[in-house]
């Protein structure tokens, strides 16, 4: 399996990369990991003229706290998320929702930004970006914009992402105190992409109630959502197992789930509302840990 | 306990360091120079007639040395001989998508796949049958006109009184089950290497095949060339698992394309592409009915089989044959009715898959064994013990059984998984299933229908005392090399590192029939005693003569000759070849095997499959746990016994059990080719699961050695007995965990899901009443 041929850029600064970009336009397509576009381009799905490699960019690769933000380069790997101890201490859910991604070679070659701007509707990243109401900075000579990740996501295969920019950063704040989270999957046995994956994080307040409830859903519909339904049964009140499941068998309310070769509409379906219900409860007994 | 020195050992497997350091050469590895790259135009329609092919364009693209269509070489072949209904490319009609339409070699993959799309072909189309139920009933448009209503064969077969044995039961039960497509998904692609010489007029050819042999006559055929014209090598083979046990197109595709550019030429499949060739276990659906007394005692058993077969004959019938001819056979039954239909539709013809025609049945049979057990309130394995053969003896479809090492398995699992304190006592949520399968020592048979030996060894040895073995047998993974190795090694007496073994290359080495149907030990390990034997009575004559003692009071061990009389003599292995070298010049012998006459079976229609010299037996414990929220199984724990006769070697027996169980459980819980319209929807590793370490259970093999009488030092078959018992275990283990059963594979979650949801209330588990 060859891919068609291709005219290949490395270039060493961003500068440089938004210029080729420029010029060629449609043309070209951004290499950041290549474990999606590759495989597209051998079995020629993909047929790019051109391809700007941007792992050679030094400064887009970094993880880092500034006063309760964090900001992600989006050169940077999903081995890079998963191993990063600030990530773990102020925003675990994101280390654990890479952890699930692929496999190891897939962690140590993919990239936050080539996950997200690929768009893939069964990736991880997107349910926990959506959980954790994160920003996409997105930048092209004109300038950088910021887009939230509920607007980023347009459709399957499709970001925001206008013609010219790059994907260069991620940012969101970090976990405030007594706040729990966790990512749960439904993995699909060959590919290990989400059948359905559900990031869970919330917040509680001194007496026990959802003083934030955020729940992003990956694998069930075109495009990654927040399950607005069960966030709405959860706040402001107090959280236990029951009310978790109760809210939890919102979690496709106004969306209508895929039908595919590994799970029926109906399955996947029942299967959020099932990892919904998991990740809050697991999400709930971190933030009571905390105390 | 016999006494032997290297039978027995677990020695490491001969062609493993090869392997695991990558320096090993796998056909795709080899090169020659000049060589070209071929590639296939597939049909994209399920059945259509070819009106016009023009391939002018694609020839005058530069580095383009050959097109090949169907009416350049249109002799008809397949690998048995009442199915020759295939051709290097298709002559005037695609029969499914993928088909084979044109050939083309050039000297860049990139230049070969341009010139592809240069060719132009006008199809018209037909109307295509997809379903094996719906394409029995087809008045027109047949898929082979020779075939009508698109039934490749069907078989009927009464033994006994079945209709009388159901009568006189006490327990009547029916169920429908199907079994969807899998495929072997080996890791080493298709791949052949071809060079015709034109100076010579010779076709050397490297493949991965199972089947030298087979495709050397294939390709005579073919290519209309004689057969001292042509020489076939099996390189070294990453898995084949009945994939390749029969000609691939690709290989004549390969040869022909050769023969036509007078060059070498390559072909690789790529992995869509060995979906496509497929040649996997067919989608079956079994109508089973078994009768029992009240006692567990099985009065009669009926099935009627279905079997979906793809657009083309090869192995079908034989597939379909097994499935018939084993199902009642590895118990008492005497009464059994098997009527089979071997289907045409337009898909990728199916094939021969580990455990061939068996696994299917298998499945129904135990799951429908393991409700009447339920039914009658007996213990499913103290059912299964209930109705054991009494060996040695002739089952009703009169398959010769002399070694039965059955109920030694089933004990032994039963004691080794905690079966009497799990059992019905498990956690809602969690369980344990039995069940038994069996499997051939290779076909008493020869498909090719010939009376000539199956196997034949010839052993040389050399002036520095080395011995070379020259087998045709394939080493495919599954340890052949090294178990022939191990035999004349014990029976020569000597070092195994003595031995050189040269193989599987139809110019250098005798005729053996190839590895399929778990043939391998059993009958070239014999050809391999027979040979060693008669090698060891010229070294004894040779040195019964310098001693002047008698031949008979030698024995041979540790790499040396020593006299049994009292006398203390003792000459070294190289003593004693340099003895027998002056008294005879050259030292050379030969063994061959064929089944003997009473194992051959009856003479009814079809009765040619199913005998076997010899039988394995397996019992499985599955131990599964169910998320009753998703419907996810998942198989913690297998205990397996497997009757192998004797374990010439432990460890590659074990890995082969492993393997088996392994393979079994894929197809239990995962795998399944999804198809639509004659499209396979799932063509890609990344989208076809095949079982990989990450989810193998634990398992825990066990060896029953039941010793056959006909077999080399008492072995039997040990690769492909235990892969049909891991389904119906899972199976019945699931009913004993939630009380649901699942009468198709793959059991999908979503399946359990869906019953359990249609069986509310878990108080309604059938398993002894528990909760």
């Amino acid at each position: 399996m060859i891919p068609a041929s291709f005219e290949y850029f490395a270039p060493r600064s961003l500068e440089e990369a938004l210029q080729l970009l420029a010029h060629h336009g449609t043309e070209a397509k951004l290499l950041a990991g290549g474990h999606s576009l590759l495989p597209m381009m051998k079995l020629r799905l993909a047929t790019p003229r051109t391809l700007i490699d941007l792992g050679r960019i030094r400064g887009l690769s970094y993880i880092r706290e500034d006063g309760g933000r964090i900001s992600i380069g989006a050169m940077t790997t999903h081995a890079e998320v998963e191993s990063s101890e600030l990530l773990r201490r102020r925003a675990p859910l994101l280390p654990e929702t890479a952890a699930e991604i692929g496999d190891v070679q897939v962690r140590n070659r993919g990239t936050l930004g080539g996950s997200l701007a690929h768009a893939d509707p069964a990736a991880d990243y997107p349910a926990a970006l959506l959980a954790l109401d994160a920003e996409c900075v997105l930048t092209s000579q004109k300038g950088t914009r910021t887009v939230v990740a509920k607007d980023f996501f347009v459709d399957m295969l499709t970001t925001a992402l206008q013609a010219g920019e790059i994907l260069t950063e991620v940012r969101f704040a970090a976990d405030s105190p007594r706040t729990g989270s966790a990512y749960r999957k439904l993995h699909h046995p060959a590919s290990g992409f989400a059948i359905v994956g559900v990031a869970a994080r919330l917040t509680l307040d001194a007496t026990g109630k959802g003083s934030a409830v955020s729940v992003g859903i990956t694998g069930v519909a075109p495009k990654p959502y927040r399950a607005t339904g069960v966030e709405r049964g959860l706040l402001g009140q107090t959280l236990d197992a029951k009310r978790i499941a109760e809210a939890s068998a919102q979690a496709t309310r106004g969306v209508e789930p895929l039908s595919d070769l590994q799970a029926s509409a109906r399955y996947r379906a029942a299967m959020a509302a099932v990892f919904t219900r998991r990740a809050l409860a697991a999400a709930l007994g971190r933030a009571q840990k905390q105390g | 306990m016999a006494n032997f020195s290297i039978v027995g050992q677990r020695l490491p497997m001969v062609d493993g360091p090869d392997k695991v350091t990558g320096r090993g050469l796998y056909t795709d590895d080899l090169a020659l120079p000049g060589m070209l790259v071929g590639k296939i135009l597939h049909s994209p329609h399920a059945h259509a007639c070819i009106r016009r092919i023009d391939t002018s364009r694609a020839e005058a693209l530069p580095g383009v040395k050959a097109v090949v269509t169907g009416r350049d070489f249109p002799n008809r072949y397949g690998i048995l001989p009442i199915g020759h209904d295939e051709t290097a490319f298709a002559v005037d009609k695609v029969r499914y998508i993928g088909d084979n339409v044109a050939g083309v070699a050039a000297v860049s993959e990139e230049g070969a796949r341009q010139a592809l799309e240069l060719i132009e072909v006008d199809y018209e189309r037909l109307p295509a049958y997809f379903d094996p139920e719906e394409t029995m009933k087809a008045e027109s448009n047949w898929i082979h006109d020779e075939k009508p209503h698109n039934i490749e064969k069907e078989y009927h077969h009464q033994f006994g009184n079945v209709e009388q044995g159901l009568a006189e039961a006490d327990l009547v039960v029916s169920e429908r089950f199907a079994c969807s497509e899998v495929t072997h998904a080996a890791l080493e692609p298709h791949s052949t290497l071809a060079h015709y010489d034109p100076a010579t007029d010779r076709l050397t050819v490297w493949s991965s095949t199972q089947v030298p042999y087979y495709l050397h006559l294939t390709l005579a055929n073919v290519l209309g060339m004689p057969k001292e014209k042509i020489r076939v090598i099996k390189p070294l083979i990453g898995g084949g698992f009945g994939g390749k046990s029969e000609v691939i197109p690709v290989e004549v595709e390969a040869a022909v394309l050769s023969r036509q550019a007078a060059l070498p030429v390559k072909i690789t499949y790529t992995r869509e592409e060995v979906f496509y060739a497929h040649r996997g276990r067919p989608i079956q659906i079994i109508e089973l009915t078994i009768g029992a007394k009240r006692d567990g005692r099985l009065t009669g058993v009926k099935a009627r089989i279905v079997q979906d077969g793809g657009a083309y004959c090869g192995y079908g019938p034989v597939t379909l044959l097994y499935s018939g001819a084993l199902l009642g056979a590895m118990y008492d039954i005497q009464n059994v009715q098997f009527d089979g239909y071997r289907v045409l539709t337009n898909k990728p013809a199916c094939g021969a898959m580990r455990g061939h025609g068996t696994v299917n049945t298998r499945f129904a049979f135990e799951s429908l064994l393991d409700r009447v057990a339920c039914e009658l309130g007996i213990d499913p394995a103290e059912i299964r013990l209930r109705n054991q053969l009494q060996p040695p003896c002739i089952t009703v479809n009169q398959l010769r059984v002399t070694s039965y090492g059955y109920p030694e398995c089933i004990r032994q699992v039963v004691e080794k998984s905690g079966w009497g304190e799990k059992r019905g006592k498990l956690p809602y949520g969690k369980g344990v299933g039995i069940a038994g399968s069996h499997y051939v020592s290779g076909a008493a048979n020869s498909i090719i229908r010939s009376e000539m030996p199956h196997s034949t060894v010839n052993l040389r040895v050399e002036d520095d005392a080395t011995v070379t073995l020259l087998t045709g047998a394939s080493e495919i993974g599954q340890g052949s090399d090294t178990i022939q190795l191990q035999l004349v090694a014990e029976e020569l007496g000597v070092r195994p590192d003595r031995i050189k073994l040269v193989a599987a290359d139809t110019e250098r080495t005798p005729i053996d029939l190839g590895s399929y149907s778990s043939r391998v030990t059993f009958m070239a390990g014999n050809a391999c005693l027979a040979a060693a034997r008669n090698l060891r009575k010229q070294l004894f004559e040779a040195v019964a003569r310098v001693w002047g003692v008698s031949a008979d009071q030698l024995e041979a061990r540790d790499d040396r000759v020593c006299a049994q009389n009292g006398s203390g003599k003792v000459m070294s292995f190289e003593q004693a070849v340099a003895a027998a070298r002056q008294q005879f010049g050259t030292l050379e012998a030969t063994g061959s095997y064929a089944p003997p006459a009473e194992a051959r079976g009856g003479k009814f229609k079809g009765a040619g499959v199913g005998p076997s010299p010899a039988y394995s037996y397996s019992a499985q414990v599955a131990e599964v746990s169910v998320d009753t929220e998703t419907g996810q199984v998942s198989v913690e724990r297998i205990t397996v016994a497997h009757d192998c006769g004797r374990a010439i070697n432990p460890m590659t027996v074990e890995g082969q059990v492993e393997g088996s169980v392994w393979m079994g459980l894929g197809q239990a819980v995962q795998e399944e080719m999804i198809w639509n319209q004659g499209r396979l929807m799932n063509p890609s590793l990344l989208e076809y699961k095949s079982a990989s370490t990450l989810e193998s259970p634990e398992i825990v093999p066990i060896l029953v050695e039941s010793v056959d009488p006909e077999g080399p030092l008492g072995a039997k078959e040990a690769g492909e007995g235990s892969l049909a018992a891991a389904i119906p275990a899972v199976a019945n283990a699931i009913y004993d965990a939630v009380g649901v059963r699942i009468t198709s594979t793959p059991i999908s979650a979503e399946k359990i899901l869906k019953a359990l949801r249609e069986r509310q209330k878990p108080q309604a588990r059938g398993n002894g009443g528990r909760r």
